[in-house]
Formats: C-alpha cells, sequence, structure tokens
C-alpha cells in the first residue's frame, strides 16, 4: 500500500470528532481532524462571563442580522446575542425543504461544533432502547444491546465527568457519577410526592449533566454563573475543545486542520477503499487531497449523510439519508406551589430534572409505541415576570425585586420512529458557498409521536397534581418543529444486513471497509434520552475496533 | 437545562407574551428587506432632543429613582434609543413616534402643556391611563424601560443579581446574602 499523509482522518470536531481524535490518537495513529469552521480560543472566544449592559441588544440580539443571516438558526434554544457565532450562517449554508414542511437544522462549524453549546444531558440507553425495533418490528434490529456498549459508556463518563444520581432504574442505567447537583426545595418536594404516589414508576432524579461538581482530569467544578452556551473558562463542562482535543493534542500525534470544508470522500474503485478526502479550503476555496488509511465521518448526522451522498459511497441499500428522527418536545405542564416563600434560588444551577421515560416500560399504553422522558425544574421568577405587570411608580419598581411563587414545568422530549420517508436527498442545483451540493429535507412527525405529543401534557399535569400544585396549566402548544430539539439521526443507520442498513456492528460501512461513520447519523431509533453519550461511546468503540483491525492488517 | 430557558419557558406558560413577537414570515420579510435596501439607520437617531426627553421622564416616572437608582440613572433612554434605531421595524418604530406625540397631545387636553412640561402628578395620570389602556406603544415603552433597568448594571446591582454568587443553594433563605 502507498504510503498516507496520515493514518487516520477525522472529519468534523464536535463531540464525536473530538472523541475520535483522542481515541485514535491514544492507540498510536497520526490523526488529520477536519474541521469546516474557525479554530476556536476558549480565552477570545467564550464570553459567558460577559454582562447584559456589553451587549448592544442587551440579550435580545441583532434581530435584523439574525433575520437576514441566520433566520432557522436563531429558533436554537441556544441561540442568543453572543451564542449566535456559534451558530452557521443560514445564506452560506442553504437547504430545502418542502414548503409546508419545514426542518430545523441546527449547524454549527468551528473547532469544537454543537460540543460548546449543546443542553449536556447525558442518559444511558438500555435494552429496552436498543431491542425496540426487534421487539415492536420497526425498521430494522439494532446490532448491538447494551452490554456491548456498557463498557464504552463507563470509559466516555469517566473522562468527560458526569454529575448526577444513581437510582438503580432498569431503563435508564446509572452511571459513573461525579456528586449529584442539589434539587430546589420544590423539585425535592415534587420528588418525594411522586415517589409516594407513583412509587418507582415515575422517578424523578436531578438531571445527569456533564457538567463537573468535582475537579476532574485537571477541569474546574462549575461555579454556577448560567449560561454554559456561551463557553466556559474553567472548562467545566465537557466539550472537545475542553477536553479530547486537548488530550488528542497531548499524544503529539494530533494535526488539526480548521476551514477544512470536506467536499466529497476519494474512492479507489479496484481495491474498495477509500484513500482519503477531498476538501475545499473555506478561506481560500482552493481544494486539497489528504490520504489516509481509515477515515472516519463525525460531521453530524445530516452532514456526514451529505458527505456520503456527494461522494456517492456506501449506500448500495439507499438508506443513506433516510429514516430522520429528532425527538419530539412542547408538550408538557407547569404548576405553582404555594409554600416555600421563605426561601428562594441563589445561583444558575446549569441543569434541571429529569423524569425517566414510564410509559411502555411495564405496561402498555393504548395511543402509542416507546415513550418520553421529561425534564424540566423549579424556580421562582424574578424582575422577568414584572415585564407585562400592570402599574408604573414606585409601587411597581418593588415588583420588580419580588420573587414569584414556586413554579414547576416538566417538558417532554418523545422518541420518534424511524421511517425511510423521512429523507434527505441532494438538491438537484441548490449549493452553498463552496459550491458543494446542499441537501432537500423531509421530514414529519408521524401519528405515534403527535400521540406521544399530547400525552406529555397530560402526564405532566398529573405529576403536578400528585404533587399538590395549583394554577396547573397544560402546555397548549403544538409539536415542536421535526430537527428542532437538534437531536436529528438516523441518516446511515446500523443494522445487521447490508442490504437494509448502512453501517454494521462496529460503525463500518458494509460497502467500504475502511470507511466509518459514528456521529447521529448511526442511530437505528432513537430512544428518548439525550443522545450525545451513545454517540460518543459508539465512537469510541469503533476507534478500538477500527485499530484493532488495521492492526490486523484486515483494514 | 439552563435557568435562563426554565424561566423563558414557565414565564411562557404563564400566558405572557414575548417582545418580539413576530411571526416567522414576517421575520424572513424583514430579512429580505434588509438585503435590498441595505442603508442602514444605524447612524440615524430616532429621537429628537424633545421626543428624547419625553422618554426619559416617561421612563423615569415607570421606574422613579427610590431608595435605589431609577430608569434615569440606569440610562435607559440611551436603551431605548438603540432598539429604536437598530431593531425595530419601520412600522414599529413610526407607531412609537406617532404615541409620543399622542402623550404629548393627552398632556395639552388635559393641563394645556406637552408632557416635559406638565407637572409629575398629570404625567403620572396620563400614563396611568395609558398603562390601563394597554396602547401598543406605551407596552413597548414600558417593556424596553423595564428590560433597559434591570439589564443595566445600576439595575443589575440594584436588583442584587450583580456580582454573580459563584455558588448554588436551591433552597436559600430569601434574604441570605449572596
Amino acid at each position: 500500500m502507498p504510503p498516507t499523509d496520515f493514518d487516520a482522518i477525522v472529519v468534523g470536531s464536535g463531540m464525536t470528532g473530538g472523541w475520535a481524535a483522542k481515541e485514535l490518537t491514544e492507540l498510536g495513529l497520526r490523526t488529520l481532524v477536519l474541521e469546516a469552521g474557525r479554530p476556536i480560543t476558549p480565552e477570545q472566544d467564550y464570553v459567558e462571563h460577559k454582562p447584559s449592559w456589553e451587549m448592544p441588544f442587551r440579550g435580545l440580539g441583532d434581530r435584523r442580522a439574525t433575520a437576514s443571516r441566520q433566520p432557522i438558526q436563531r429558533h436554537s434554544v441556544s441561540f442568543d446575542e453572543l451564542s449566535h457565532v456559534f451558530w452557521t450562517d443560514d445564506v452560506d449554508n442553504p437547504y430545502s425543504t418542502p414548503a409546508d414542511r419545514p426542518f430545523y437544522w441546527f449547524r454549527a462549524r468551528q473547532v469544537g461544533g454543537k460540543s460548546i453549546i449543546w443542553g449536556r444531558q447525558v442518559y444511558r440507553w438500555s435494552d429496552l432502547d436498543f431491542e425496540a425495533n426487534l421487539r415492536d418490528g420497526i425498521a430494522v434490529d439494532w446490532p448491538i444491546r447494551y452490554k456491548d456498549l456498557g463498557p464504552w459508556y463507563d470509559h466516555v463518563e469517566r473522562f468527560i465527568g458526569v454529575s448526577g444520581q444513581k437510582e438503580g432504574l432498569a431503563q435508564l442505567p446509572d452511571g459513573e457519577f461525579l456528586p449529584p447537583m442539589a434539587l430546589n426545595c420544590a423539585e425535592q418536594h415534587v420528588r418525594q410526592r411522586m415517589q409516594e404516589r407513583f412509587g418507582r414508576d415515575r422517578v424523578l432524579t436531578i438531571g445527569r449533566v456533564a457538567n463537573l461538581t468535582a475537579p476532574h482530569n485537571g477541569r474546574a467544578p462549575c461555579h454556577y454563573c448560567g449560561p454554559c452556551h456561551r463557553g466556559c473558562i474553567t472548562r467545566s463542562y465537557f466539550s472537545s475543545v475542553n477536553a479530547t482535543l486537548p488530550a488528542a493534542r497531548a499524544t503529539g500525534r494530533l494535526t488539526l486542520r480548521p476551514f477544512s470544508i470536506v467536499k466529497r470522500l476519494v474512492y479507489d474503485a479496484k481495491q474498495n477503499r477509500v484513500t482519503g478526502v477531498r476538501i475545499i479550503d473555506a478561506q481560500t476555496k482552493q481544494q486539497r487531497d489528504y490520504t489516509a488509511r481509515v477515515v472516519f465521518l463525525c460531521a453530524s448526522a445530516l452532514e456526514s449523510a451529505r458527505i456520503l451522498l456527494n461522494s456517492d459511497l456506501a449506500n448500495s441499500s439507499g438508506q443513506v439519508g433516510r429514516n430522520i428522527m429528532d425527538h419530539i418536545k412542547w408538550g408538557g405542564a407547569s404548576g405553582q406551589f404555594d409554600g416555600w416563600t421563605d426561601r428562594r434560588v441563589i445561583g444558575e444551577r446549569p441543569n434541571g430534572i429529569y423524569v425517566a421515560r414510564f410509559r411502555n416500560v411495564s405496561s402498555r399504553h393504548a395511543d402509542f409505541i416507546r415513550g418520553y422522558g421529561f425534564q424540566g425544574g423549579a424556580d421562582r421568577s424574578g424582575w422577568e415576570a414584572a415585564l407585562h405587570a400592570p402599574g408604573i411608580g414606585r409601587a411597581f419598581k418593588a415588583r420588580l425585586s419580588q420573587l414569584g411563587p414556586w413554579t414547576m414545568g416538566f417538558w417532554g422530549f418523545g422518541e420518534m420512529l424511524p421511517r425511510e420517508q423521512n429523507r434527505a436527498t441532494l438538491h438537484p442545483t441548490l449549493v452553498d458557498a463552496w459550491g458543494i451540493p446542499s441537501l432537500h429535507i423531509d421530514c414529519r412527525w408521524g401519528d405515534n409521536e403527535l400521540a406521544i405529543h399530547r400525552d406529555m401534557s397530560v402526564a405532566a399535569a398529573e405529576l403536578l397534581e400528585a404533587a399538590g400544585a395549583t394554577h396547573i396549566e397544560p402546555s397548549t402548544s403544538g409539536p415542536s418543529t421535526p430537527g428542532g430539539t437538534n437531536h436529528e439521526m438516523g441518516t446511515a443507520r446500523m443494522g445487521r444486513d447490508p442490504k437494509t442498513s448502512v453501517l454494521n456492528g462496529w460503525n463500518q460501512t458494509w460497502d467500504v471497509p475502511n470507511l466509518f461513520v459514528t456521529d447521529g447519523a448511526a442511530m437505528t431509533s432513537s430512544g428518548c434520552q439525550n443522545p450525545s453519550l451513545t454517540y460518543m461511546a459508539l465512537t469510541a468503540r469503533a476507534c478500538h475496533y477500527a485499530v484493532d483491525q488495521l492492526k490486523r492488517r484486515e483494514l | 437545562m439552563e435557568r435562563r430557558e426554565l424561566i423563558q419557558w414557565l414565564v411562557a406558560t404563564a400566558g405572557l407574551r414575548a417582545l418580539d413577537g413576530l411571526a416567522p414570515a414576517d421575520l424572513f420579510a424583514l430579512g429580505r428587506d434588509i438585503h435590498r435596501h441595505t442603508a442602514p439607520h444605524a447612524s440615524g437617531r430616532t429621537l429628537t432632543a424633545h421626543a428624547e426627553q419625553t422618554v426619559t421622564i416617561a421612563a423615569e416616572r415607570i421606574i422613579p429613582a427610590t431608595e435605589t437608582p431609577g430608569a434615569t440613572d440606569a440610562g435607559v433612554v440611551a436603551f431605548i434609543e438603540k432598539m429604536l434605531t437598530d431593531w425595530h421595524t419601520p412600522a414599529e418604530r413610526e407607531r412609537f413616534l406617532a404615541g409620543l406625540e399622542d402623550l404629548d397631545a393627552r398632556c395639552r387636553a388635559r393641563a394645556s402643556r406637552d408632557f416635559v412640561a406638565c407637572g409629575e402628578a398629570d404625567q403620572v395620570a396620563v400614563l396611568t391611563a395609558l398603562d390601563a389602556a394597554h396602547e401598543e406603544w406605551f407596552d413597548r415603552l414600558k417593556y424596553l424601560t423595564v428590560y433597559g433597568y434591570c439589564t443595566s448594571e445600576v439595575g443589575q446591582r440594584a436588583l442584587g443579581l450583580f456580582p454573580l454568587p459563584w455558588r448554588y443553594d436551591g433552597c436559600a433563605p430569601v434574604d441570605a446574602a449572596h
């Protein structure tokens, strides 16, 4: 085999690209990480401590710039006046959808990708999830089970640092946790009352979050300043910039190339191998190729599918771009409590509560299969509640510093079933600012998701009622827009059969042995848990497999 | 979940509306409009000297200086000027400016003077009536006043929100110091 520029190329430097970089370099591979966006220097680019009065629009954002350049990205919950720079420019990075079926494709192009702006909630899957498709006769079966991924969950959690509380729930396996963050007064009460009413069936626990509560691997614990999505100068939450990329760099085997947009994979048909990738330099728009023995796509679910489609590779099954899934949300409820008027919250906990899935766990729901988890929390509103309060003058001013009643909210994150017709295809004419064909995304909720969404509000109100809340208000919102949860996945699914799946049980493409896809594209079903932890575990596992295969000269 | 997101959700569920009430289609239109006519308002100030004085006094009547600083001390009018000039749509801005003229008209009808020349009692009476009537422009003025005050350094300090506590206590006594 001719010498290559690198042993491995990793496309993307975010959640999974950072893990691939760390694992591959630590296992001895000279690794090139290609990132489409700019470099990130925490000391310059992290702005979480910038006070509101130093922002021209005080956090309301530059509405005109946003409307013209980021009309889609603005819908992300993490998008604001400062963090908007961590999201892509919608004009330079267009895609299309059917006119009546919007899809939000939230994208991040910089070193660190979306790991800078993620929600940091990390939950293990269980065999309830891995066996779901087989049990329900939906799509295809996962080629792996919990026993295959469990050790890799351990591996990832030990490194990233996850604070959480062990609960011993079969459907939400416990992990390697740092001390949990505290529940506040109202949340403790609700946990207690739920326990009395529902026992082990519906358990409220503190969120399991990749924010440190103790020093960990040279990173400082959280100081509760609040806006994690603007960066974290103390590296207290996990991102690839804060943790995996520095670990990869420490090996001396990492080469990181920002501003490198992958146009396509380079393929040698005679050997049936990818020999490397072709990039366009984002700044000079010049092309160049890099070669390697193995390539990992970690560009995010839809971007990795786009690269495969633009390369016309690994798609003998016809499944690339299909089976788009997200998590449906906006069902839920809020309610108030009369007590603890002499108590308040100090500091900003970057975490809420979690209620593990309880539908279709030990009983069967009549209206839908699968289920959802609740996130949310309790707090007392401050001056925000006075924005529309009546009155002016001294008495009105006094309201600004008055705390509202303790209010608790539950919002569901529901599983989406894989369906082939939820699909991304190459657009026949639309290209991005670098001339690379863009995607046309056609994705909609199905009846099962809509039934889940309806049930969220009913069940959330039931929990609040059990807890003795007053003023219970079930959500009247329709379902979120597909893609809006930013948990898009499934576009190059794993499976047991090359005819019906893109990847085998090791995230290796069936068609091209030295090509791996380890981001959300690999997901065979969506679960209802926040997916990043599973992506990271799959990535680490696939890296060890690939290096093992390289050593055996089987790749 | 960050507290910001939680409070947004809790406040939204309580049935309050947001300032940014534009539908997605309107925002797209706004974006296209900006692309087409790149003549920015950035340099031009929106408020005349008279209008600026009117807004300054009205904001101070909404959030007066008491034992703690008020809207004037917090520089709220500069924030409102910035928002009117660089954030609002032309239509929103025009309705706001028309509202200021209406304010003067109401004061002249009541006390034969412009708002700024009225006595405090008349000013408060006229603003209170506008507040009760939920005049759109006045709701906007009040929102911007409250928001501008509470996000200013003066306001954040007065409300005890700055400096940051650097810790979390989910069940602290109400009067506990940071």
